[in-house]
């Protein structure tokens, strides 16, 4: 831990005062010192032609009077400059609360590691990579036109300190490859994106990911080139396992975020305790999946990294907490105090939101189950009113379902519900859970990392956009 | 502001690449200072203060190029980085296509950054008590009557931006610019415990100017309008669309003319320069020289003249934005790297707004929010969440919501009937309410 601090300047004795002078202005102080190196390679027209790194660099100090906020940042980590931030930040007046030390979870494990580094890598290698991926994909498809990919990685180093003396580092790798492919047929032009993204180190730069990238991008071409929009209307809809997860995120995660229950928005605010979903049905924000995009050790206020239910067998149990929201219901934080960079206050955000598989059979038991509508295999995005609930997704790829088999291919519709709504319609969960490794970003605010997952399900009653 | 110090030391590292091999180098030197009051139910809910330094560096190395940025502005640590930035340019594919500008297109005529009139010195004067009045002012708590507020989040923010712009070819040019913002959202609730959320915002480069004060009754007027909400049956309309969302049509027109995205393929205009696709009413226009109005700008990111012209003209594409790295790569003539400022101009005449553009409908959908979708960026085919109003002989009759909104860009500019002047100001797109016939919405 000394060698941490020791990185940003600054001594114990010298944080203890910063955090003592923002604490004249309220009952409770964090700092974030953040070092964040990213670096970017960019393959277009088949070579490797332009790349760069980045270095961010600074301290954000946080003063809590109960639920409200003072902050203030400094790119600058001596004495004197974080002092100056300490009190710009203590300028924020309110009533006070008590704000407990949260450890729910004592001496977590660090759910990434980096068993070749990114800071020894030779460009010239990772250059090589990124060609390699290029020629795996004209390889299994000829009829590829362009390419652009992007490998980016980033080394965070973290120290976080608070008012309770408590002292926290945190080492964060994150690498992503992301794909960007156009096809032509005739006058006919398809775009295929796709992506990796894990906390790792280079190791996970491997023939296996090239073919699987490869893969992804190029395969069922013919259904994208022959896919046409449906006609649209309410019908049932069987979402694919992994990708589909961010129907979980957008529609029920973020309505389970506590910050939005506190000030009453959410549309579950007064749910606490209720069955919301069928029986067996359990969701998940989890920081420890091993070297997924989400997991963290410890979340951005220096509280360890958990596995958060929030469903369970149907009913909602937990809300997802940062400090502030926690001292409000009383309960322990759950680890999902989570900022963007060290200019953000942390705010609750998801980390890898999934459901768990369920005992509704296979993928083929619940398409044959449904006379007409819509399988949904690629979604690319979403949003959510948190009040109404209301969401809306974009589909990139998916299959009409007639008579309990895929027929015409679609692409490029939406797929608009309620988000309680729509969880009280999954009507079948089947066993085949699977987490994707898509370089998902959630902008709630700010950006943050996260990853999201679901086994297929059925849904009745969604409204499909088409024709 | 930008120190004269910190220029000097822009400068320096200009010499710095010089030193290490760069044949050409560019500096981009930026700064800012934002003060933020964030309100929850008519209570001060956070303060804060956020200023922040950058510079970026593109160098150009033997016939390589690379891309770099830090925050840590000291002599030394900025010698060491573009040290290790070059070793790393070195290591890249020679592309031939890089290199700056051709200067004769720079621009010579932003030398203090106040040349276009964004920067109010009264910025300065503002102090932390005016902050927390402006906040708490416009916020709807304590003034609503109709509906029950269950949330309402406002910000008040007010900030300075200062960008410098030099490289290894003479550039020099600036641009400063204050801002004063507020933003609100809500949440009420009907007499059935139904939720309904909405927001509004404002923003101006000039305190006196800045007038938020109704935002907040502005956002609570917005959600009980939804009161009621239900989708529409499925079928054709004529669409109105609010100029607080209709730049959300116009920006994906200006993404496909990206010479990055048409060299790429992966744009629905490709092949469109000088082609009439759209309707003879649709013109685009970019105006970056209106001194004083947000949005406004001399230069670009190469520091390349920004240009004051039509870019759909009477239904005619007059123009990609062809940076010059793609002007290099496809022999395109170079433009400007983006749009800066495009306004789309009132027809059939000038002096219409949302409630005209009713009546010349008649029947069909009134669109002021979207939720979700996307466009397919190599087709034009998009699909979006609405809701809205549906009008009848030019009369809003009742609230819509959880419709889809779906079509092709390509068809739906064909079908473009009218547009009116009563765009946002304050916005960067000057869109203003726009008028279409026959688009597929679904509920």
């Amino acid at each position: 831990m000394k060698d941490r601090l020791e990185t940003f300047g600054v001594s114990r004795e010298q944080i203890r005062t910063i955090v003592a002078e923002g604490l004249k202005g309220g009952n409770w102080c964090d700092l974030y010192f953040e070092q964040t190196v990213y670096n970017d390679l960019l393959l277009r027209d088949g070579v490797v032609a332009s790349g760069g790194f980045h270095l961010d660099y600074g301290c954000g100090i946080r003063v809590l009077n109960g639920e409200k906020t003072g902050y203030a940042y400094s790119e600058s980590t001596d004495f004197t400059s974080l002092m100056d931030a300490a009190r710009a930040a203590r300028s924020i007046a309110g009533r006070s609360s008590a704000f407990g030390r949260g450890n729910a979870v004592a001496a977590p494990s660090r759910p990434y590691s980096e068993q070749l580094a990114w800071s020894d890598a030779d460009k010239k290698q990772l250059s090589k990579w990124l060609e390699q991926l290029e020629t795996a994909v004209r390889r299994r498809e000829p009829r590829t036109q362009k390419v652009i990919a992007m490998l980016s990685w980033s080394e965070s180093d973290i120290v976080m300190y608070n008012s309770l003396d408590e002292l926290s580092s945190d080492s964060r790798p994150l690498g992503s490859v992301s794909m960007t492919v156009i096809f032509c047929q005739g006058n006919q032009t398809e775009q295929r994106s796709v992506s990796r993204s894990l906390r790792c180190g280079r190791e996970m730069l491997c023939q296996s990911l090239i073919e699987e990238l490869a893969s992804d991008a190029a395969d069922g071409l013919d259904d994208s080139f022959a896919a046409r929009r449906p006609r649209g209307g309410q019908m049932s809809v069987v979402m694919a396992a992994g990708a589909s997860g961010i129907l979980l995120h957008e529609a029920m995660g973020h309505a389970f975020e506590a910050d939005f229950n506190r000030k009453g928005q959410s549309i579950f605010c007064d749910k606490m305790g209720q069955r919301i979903c069928k029986r067996g049905i359990n969701i998940i924000d989890d920081a420890t999946v091993p070297g997924n995009r989400g997991s963290l050790q410890y979340d951005d206020e220096g509280v360890p990294g958990q596995k958060t239910y929030m469903v369970e067998d149907g009913i909602l149990t937990s809300y997802l907490h940062d400090r502030i929201s926690a001292a409000f219901y009383g309960v322990e934080p759950t680890g999902n105090g989570r900022r963007e960079s060290f200019r953000y206050n942390p705010i609750p955000r998801m980390r890898t939101t999934y459901m768990e598989s369920g005992s509704d059979g296979t993928l083929q038991d619940l398409i044959a189950s449904v006379r007409k509508g819509v399988y949904v295999d690629k979604f690319a995005n979403g949003e959510v009113r948190i009040g109404e609930g209301d969401f809306t997704f974009y589909v990139n790829r998916g299959y009409l379902i007639e008579n309990g088999r895929l027929t015409q291919p679609v692409k490029d519709i939406n797929i608009i519900g309620n988000g309680p709504q729509a969880l009280a319609d999954i009507v079948a969960v089947a066993s085949d859970l699977k987490i994707d490794d898509g370089t998902w970003t959630c902008g709630k605010e700010q950006s943050v990392a996260v990853s999201c997952g679901i086994p297929s399900v059925l849904i009745k009653n969604l409204t499909v956009g088409g024709e | 502001m930008i120190t004269k110090e910190e220029i000097q030391l822009a400068r320096e590292c200009i010499d710095f690449a010089r030193m290490e091999g760069a044949s050409a180098a560019r500096i981009t030197l930026t700064k800012s200072i934002e003060n933020l009051v964030a309100t929850l139910n008519g209570e001060v809910d956070k303060v804060t203060r956020c200023a922040d330094r950058s510079m970026s560096i593109a160098l150009f190395v033997d016939g390589r190029y690379g891309a770099f940025s830090i925050n840590k502005l000291d002599r030394t640590t900025l010698k060491d980085f573009i040290h290790r930035a070059a070793a790393t340019v070195r290591m890249l594919t020679p592309d031939e296509f890089r290199s700056l500008p051709d200067p004769a297109r720079y621009c010579t005529s932003a030398r203090t950054g106040l040349e276009m009139g964004l920067y109010d010195v009264n910025w300065e004067t503002v102090e932390p008590a005016d902050r927390t009045r402006m906040a708490l002012n416009a916020a709807a708590t304590g003034r609503v009557k109709d509906a029950r507020l269950v949330s309402e989040e406002g910000e008040y923010s007010d900030s300075e931006y200062d960008v410098y712009l030099i490289d290894s070819q003479g550039l020099e040019c600036r641009h400063s610019e204050t801002s004063f913002d507020y933003g609100v959202e809500v949440t009420i609730e009907d007499e059935s415990g139904n939720k309904y959320s909405d927001y509004w915002w404002t923003a101006s480069p000039r305190l006196a100017d800045f007038d938020p004060s109704d935002c907040g009754l502005t956002a609570v007027k917005r959600a009980s309008g939804q009161f009621g909400a239900e989708p529409a049956p499925s079928g054709r309309y004529n669409m109105v669309i609010g100029a607080e969302v209709s730049s959300r049509l116009v920006t994906p027109m200006l993404n496909a003319l990206n010479a990055n995205s048409i060299q790429q393929g992966n744009s629905f205009l490709v092949g469109s320069e000088g082609k009439q696709l759209f309707a003879k009413g649709f013109s685009l226009l970019d105006e970056p020289w209106r001194e004083g109005e947000t949005g406004s700008k001399l230069f670009d990111s190469e520091g390349v003249c920004t240009v004051q012209a039509p870019i759909v003209k009477e239904g005619v594409v007059q123009h990609y934005f062809v940076n010059s790295y793609m002007a290099a790569k496809t022999g395109m003539a170079p433009t400007t790297d983006d749009a800066s400022r495009p306004r789309l101009p009132g027809w059939p005449r000038d002096g219409l707004d949302r409630n005209s553009l009713m009546k010349m409908c008649g029947n069909g959908i009134l669109v002021t929010d979207f939720n979700g979708g996307n466009c397919n960026m190599t087709t034009g085919d998009f699909s979006y969440g609405i809701s809205g109003q549906l009008f009848e002989n030019g009369k809003p009759v009742r609230p819509v919501h959880g419709m889809l909104m779906t079509g092709n860009f390509l068809k739906l500019w064909k079908s473009f009937l009218a547009s009116g002047t009563d765009f946002r100001p304050c916005a960067t797109k000057l869109i203003p309410s726009l008028a279409f016939s026959n688009v597929d919405f679904s509920g």
